[in-house]
């Protein structure tokens, strides 16, 4: 589980209930993940769309640790200090590459902060 | 009245507050268009305990940072700006006990929007660990 590594409980960075079959991660605002006064800060938010790829790979490809090879970010509207939630989807699943997309929102869904896509490499 | 301070001055002379401050971000060094950013590794960075495996979220943040840190250094102007998108390739993996290194040029900028290149490494200059590209927006009032 992605948020079982150091670096998601430092976001505290959770999973919540989400729609079936894909895993939503959660975090909760905090003073350390600020950027400009009063908004999240943008590295926080791409790196929870990340990780949020990274769930979804691992709990649907079965692959026990696909190797990342890029990922691009939309960064769409200022993040608020408050819950901001991200879930992923696998676009397409290889032989050897996987396409991911992920998004990332606050209080509404169809209003997304960012927006994330991801390669990964099977080997 | 005192003159005017250099924006990139008061960039570097900021108190680290809000996410720069967990990950500890420093100014390494700087020129007309660039900026090299860094923190030191912190166990938090890990994404695995066992393997030593570094996580990418500490090297997106501190692209971000010396991206925009990049922009300060070739306008010399303090405005709010916002991140529009960021591309990250991975090139090889960080170590763990490492500290990162970010370098980003300004290579382009116009009334409203900024471009940028950044290169990471995590102690050889020579053998970087991630490239990345970002632009920023000017935003108005700010």
């Amino acid at each position: 589980m992605i948020v079982h590594a150091p670096y998601a409980r430092m976001l505290g960075i959770r999973t919540v209930a989400g729609e079936a079959g894909a895993a939503t991660l959660m975090m909760p605002a905090a003073p350390s993940l600020e950027g400009r006064a009063g908004f999240l800060y943008g590295g926080v938010i791409a790196s929870l769309l990340e990780l949020a790829c990274l769930e979804a790979v691992a709990q649907e490809s079965g692959h026990p640790r696909p190797k990342p090879i890029n990922m691009s970010f939309d960064f769409l509207r200022g993040g608020m200090m408050i819950d901001s939630y991200a879930q992923a989807r696998l676009v397409r699943v290889g032989r050897q590459v996987v396409n991911i997309d992920a998004i990332c929102w606050q209080t509404d869904r169809e209003k997304p902060v960012a927006i994330g896509r991801m390669h990964l490499l099977l080997d | 009245m005192a003159e005017e301070e250099d924006a990139f001055e008061r960039l570097k002379n900021l108190p680290l507050r809000g996410h720069h401050a967990l990950l500890g971000i420093y100014t390494v060094d700087n020129g007309p268009d660039w900026a090299e950013l860094a923190c030191p590794f912190a166990p938090g960075f890990l994404m695995d305990v066992e393997s030593g495996l570094v996580s990418s979220g500490p090297i997106i943040s501190l692209v971000d940072a010396a991206a925009g840190a990049a922009i300060i250094a070739r306008t010399r102007q303090w405005r709010g700006m916002a991140t529009l998108d960021l591309h990250i390739d991975y090139l090889r993996p960080a170590r763990a006990g490492q500290a990162l290194h970010a370098r980003a040029h300004c290579h382009h900028v116009t009334r409203k929007v900024a471009f940028t290149r950044c290169n990471v490494h995590d102690g050889d200059a020579d053998r970087p660990i991630a490239s990345a590209t970002a632009s920023f927006f000017f935003m108005e009032g700010a």
